[in-house]
């Protein structure tokens, strides 16, 4: 451990060194810099691509706020700049001091505009972040999706490398990884359950979304704790020009927002909120009546310019899920997350930002039976410190460091009830630490690097007694005090991407990750549940560890109008959990005593051919992939595909835009069935069959294919007002998927065995009003 | 227990979910030695029966294994030989199922030899049955609670076997004393989401057996992986046994109680 330090701490030196060099070679220069905005809502624009036309080898990005910076010698310039879906900004600039220059940009004709960015045009070329999607919220708007309504989660499954976790479900893997692995955040804040309505919506209401960023396991330094990916997304700050209200109504949900400047140019604010109402309409049977089913949530953001080099923001979600059955069962559930940021223009070149970060889930389930009364909780709560430096260091290195201090506090699922022994489990805490540095380095008009390195640290808490077990057996118990400190988990993760631009259409990409994963969801059934538990570090649970290598190919035709990105990887993932057969998760007194730890390995190859301009737009993804598991205790020891596993996954989605009011969109996928143990014999015992089983996860659920369609009308404006009808079809030729496979005695033959399917949704229509004004 | 209501509450409401039919390629199954075997509290004789594992298109007519060699033993020194009676159930002669006391199985099939051990549990006392009634979308469903007080010392484990008019309930109903330690029972036996409905006028018939932790392991797991649904169901596997030698199967000793009621 400590040798890990001393080459943190090495690399850290030889990069300040590396970088005073550099830095005494720029002292006669002058600094460019300001934000990029939306031109019609004062939005910040992010990783939008600043260049220089005469100096075509540089190259800067601006940061999650909008912020720019560049150094140049005295001279006369052209800016450009570009952005997805905008027009491309040109503008001369006289450097002879420092220049403070804000861009704003024009929102391109809707009718070119591309649905998934991975840049636009031969600037995709400059960044050389891999296996990252950006999807636009507005761009999205027109694929199909179930129920009407448009959800991100559900448009990232449509890409290479990103599976979805069931029919309808808004949970999914990427590249091999379990649903845990992925950190969602939401402004910075953690989202522990991204899942609505068992995961058939998820907690991203599109209308408060700007946008949001998937990054496949090679992500830059400033982000960790989840070994599978990123998925960043950005609320909306509001329009700082102009008030507006927006709105859409759907058969199963209704949603309504408000925005507007607090003061005109300066500060402004949003407020969304979202409400599902099945469960009005269940109220009006009979049938169904006591049934209670619904969901809610709400956003929040405001943001306030002080000065020209300070800005506050503020935002906030409050979500809940109520599930239940009369008074006899119920579950609740929800995710509170609230972020404090201030960014800060510390020199013209220093970007700082520092973000206090809340974060709260929590499950309840209620059941009754005649006098007794019986509760489930469970909590995780944590309270972040973040700082995040940007140095516009020159024009060639851009670097970025900060820190990450979070406090976790975990409350394992605990019993209360009438008539039963309360079962007083201690919450644990634990302090997960994160130390970055990276540099993005632009070494020349070709070639650009991005290295850096994390150094992560997991230290357990006192408060609660930790057991230790040996071969099953309870070998020692350390108690922690209050106020004292276990076992310490340190690990260093070096991350580096490289981009080399062969020729103005073709690119090569490599990049090489570690990711470390401190906190763990347990969870015993084939699909999630809101009541899965989420444990930290222990000192049986090690963190868990993926080194992922990948390279990529990235190839455009026509002035890459149309481009084929290709990427391979390969990852290893160590410190892998899992429960015990018959493992009783909620009653048991030690959940760590039920656990199995083992290795996993995922790869595969991933083809993304897009069109990105014209009246069809749209993309054809593919993904060959194979993740396995090797847990001591399962399948007798050997290697077994994780139940994500499936070796061919497709998505073709096409826009066609008819004209300035009409556009129809369909999406086709076709993956293969989940790797799935079925039985392969059969016996009985006392009168009953049971089912004889042989290898884990060594068949397939029955492949899964589907079409959806959808016609989308967007009405003429009429003086503000601004209305659109969007109708949608999904599963088209009502393709029953296997949702579940269940194996019977036949009723009419009980010495036969049946094998019985369920399918979810066949045709499922739905119409959605949405207004602005 | 939790995912029995999710499967519920999403077939029944949110998803007209469809079943049908369908055929699937299954690997080809190895067939094992089956061990059925309890020792109980009533009075002998007791039955082992042994059977062989059938592939899955098979037809369920589990063929017995006559020419074993199964031999019954207990702590205090009795060695009984069973005989083969009919169809694989082999009956002991001697052995007596005593509180308490362990029994140790021996089956010998050609050159393979399978053993296993049980002790069983002390009694618990079966109350009664009380019925629970339960208003739900205007309509009444009932279930029935084993009342019965859990004594003192933490480790008890029980299973019930539920029949409805005479038709047994596929449910494995299997309850030990985690949460309610010393406390008087008031868990009802749920049936999961495919169960028989219990409705008015229905004779319910519980078998209680206080069972050994292994026996509570061995239903446990197969109860949690009976619901392959939405929001559940646990990769399936073959449940721990009792049983060394690679068979299928449990031995069991434990005690048995049995109490009807008719729900009105």
């Amino acid at each position: 451990m400590r040798l890990n330090k001393q080459h943190f701490l090495r690399f850290f030196c030889a990069i300040v060194c590396v970088l005073q060099i550099q830095f005494s070679f720029g002292q006669d220069k002058f600094v460019l810099n300001g934000n990029v905005k939306d031109q019609a809502t004062g939005e910040a624009m992010i990783r939008a691509v600043i260049r220089i036309e005469e100096l075509p080898s540089l190259g800067v990005l601006s940061n999650e706020y909008g912020f720019y910076a560049i150094a140049l010698p005295k001279g006369k310039y052209t800016v450009i700049v570009s952005q997805l879906g905008y027009e491309k900004y040109k503008e001369q600039v006289q450097l002879d001091s420092h220049l403070n220059l804000t861009i704003l940009l024009r929102s391109a004709n809707t009718l070119k505009e591309v649905v998934v960015e991975s840049g636009r045009k031969n600037d995709n070329l400059l960044k050389p972040q891999m296996g990252t999607e950006t999807l636009n919220l507005n761009a999205i708007s027109k694929v199909p999706v179930i129920f009407g309504e448009k959800d991100i989660l559900k448009t990232l499954q449509l890409l290479p490398g990103v599976k979805s976790a069931g029919e309808g479900n808004s949970g999914f893997y990427v590249r091999g990884g379990a649903a845990d692995q992925n950190l969602i955040l939401l402004d910075e804040a953690p989202v522990y359950n991204a899942s609505h309505l068992l995961g058939f919506f998820s907690t991203f209401n599109s209308d408060a979304i700007k946008d949001a960023t998937l990054i496949k396991g090679n992500s830059p330094a400033q982000y960790g704790g989840r070994l599978s990916s990123v998925l960043d997304v950005k609320m909306k700050e509001g329009n700082n020009q102009d008030f507006n209200v927006n709105g859409g109504l759907g058969l199963i949900s209704s949603r309504l927002s408000i925005e507007g400047p607090l003061q005109k140019d300066k500060s402004s604010f949003i407020l969304s909120g979202r409400r599902t109402y099945a469960d009005i309409f269940l109220r009006a049977s009979d049938e169904f009546k006591d049934n209670v089913l619904y969901f809610y949530d709400l956003n929040m953001k405001a943001n306030y310019k002080i000065d020209e080099k300070n800005k506050l923001y503020l935002s906030g979600y409050f979500g809940r899920d109520e599930l239940g059955l009369g008074d006899a069962f119920g579950i609740d559930w929800g995710n509170k997350t609230g972020t404090i940021r201030w960014n800060r223009i510390v020199s013209s070149r220093l970007f700082l930002n520092t973000s206090l970060i809340y974060s709260d889930y929590n499950y309840n389930v209620k059941l009754k039976n005649g006098l007794t009364n019986f509760n489930i909780n469970s909590n995780i709560k944590d309270i972040n410190l973040k700082q995040d430096y940007t140095f516009y260091l020159n024009p060639k290195n851009t670097l970025r460091f900060g820190f990450n201090s979070i406090l976790h506090t975990i409350s394992p699922s605990t019993f209360s009830g009438t008539v039963i022994n309360s079962n007083p489990k201690n919450g644990r805490n634990g302090l997960e630490n994160a130390l970055y540095i990276s540099n993005y380095y632009k070494a020349s008009d070709n070639l650009s690097v991005d290295y850096g390195m994390r150094l992560s640290a997991y230290s357990l808490m006192g408060g609660d007694a930790y057991n230790i077990y040996e071969n099953d057996l309870l070998v020692n118990t350390i108690r922690l005090d209050k106020q004292s400190f276990g076992k310490t988990y340190m690990n260093p993760e070096p991350r580096m991407t490289a981009n080399f631009r062969v020729t103005d259409q073709t690119s090569i990409k490599a990049g090489y990750a570690r990711n470390i994963q401190h906190l763990h969801l347990l969870s015993n059934s084939t699909a999630s549940s809101p009541s899965d538990q989420w444990i930290g570090n222990s000192y049986n649970i090690q963190p868990e560890i993926a080194d992922q290598l990948s390279v990529g190919f990235v190839q455009g035709w026509k002035n890459n109008t149309y481009e084929l990105s290709t990427e391979l990887y390969y990852k290893n993932l160590q410190n892998q959990l899992d429960y015990k057969d018959g493992a009783e998760i909620f009653t048991l007194a030690d959940v760590e005593s039920a656990l199995l730890f083992g290795v996993g390995r995922a790869y595969g190859l991933e083809l993304l051919w897009k069109k990105k301009e014209g009246v069809l737009t749209g993309w054809v993804s593919y993904t060959l992939s194979k993740t396995e598991r090797k847990i001591t205790g399962i399948n007798q020891g050997n290697w077994y595909n994780a139940k994500q596993d499936r070796t061919h996954d497709i998505a073709i989605v096409g826009i066609y835009t008819l004209n300035s009011r009409w556009s129809v969109s369909s999406v086709f996928v076709y993956n293969t069935g989940d790797a799935v143990t079925f039985p392969t014999g059969k016996y009985s015992i006392q009168g009953q069959t049971l089912y004889q089983y042989a290898s884990r996860n060594g068949n397939r659920m029955p492949s899964n294919h589907r079409m959806d369609l959808s016609v989308t009308y967007d009405k003429k404006r009429k003086k503000r007002i601004q209305e659109s009808w969007n109708f949608s079809l999904y599963n088209v030729y009502g393709r029953e998927n296997a949702y579940q496979i269940n194996f019977q005695d036949d009723p009419k033959d009980l010495s036969r065995t049946q094998i019985i399917q369920t399918a979810l949704f066949r045709w499922v229509p739905s119409v959605t009003y949405q207004f602005k004004f | 227990m939790l995912k029995k209501y999710f499967s519920t509450l999403l077939i029944g409401i949110f998803l007209l979910g469809c079943k049908k039919e369908i055929q699937l390629p299954l690997d080809p199954n190895q067939s094992l030695l089956v061990i059925d075997g309890s020792i109980t509290d009533e009075a002998g004789p007791y039955y082992i029966k042994l059977s062989k594992s059938t592939a899955i298109t098979d037809a369920s007519n589990f063929f017995a294994v006559t020419s074993a060699l199964v031999i019954v033993k207990d702590n205090l020194g009795i060695i009984d030989t069973l005989k083969h009676e009919k169809g694989g159930a082999y009956k002991t002669n001697k052995i007596k199922g005593i509180y308490g006391n362990t029994y140790y199985l021996e089956v010998q099939v050609a050159d393979k030899k399978y053993t296993a051990s049980s002790t069983m549990p002390q009694k618990v006392a079966l109350d009664s049955l009380r019925i629970n009634p339960l208003a739900v979308n205007g309509e009444t469903r009932y279930n029935v609670i084993p009342v019965y007080t859990d004594p003192i010392a933490l480790g008890n484990s029980y299973r019930f076997i539920q029949k409805i008019n005479d038709t047994l309930d596929q449910t494995f109903h299997v309850f030990n004393d985690n949460l309610n330690n010393g406390k008087v029972n008031q868990r009802p036996l749920r049936g999961g989401s495919d169960s028989l409905e219990v409705k008015l006028k229905d004779m319910i018939a519980v078998e209680m057996q206080c069972i050994t932790r292994p026996t509570y392991l061995y239903y446990y797991t197969l109860y949690q992986q009976s619901g392959a649904g939405p929001g559940g169901g646990t990769t399936p596997s073959n449940p721990p046994t009792n049983i060394i030698g690679g068979a299928l199967g449990i031995f069991s000793a434990h005690t048995v109680q049995r109490r009807q009621i008719q729900i009105k």
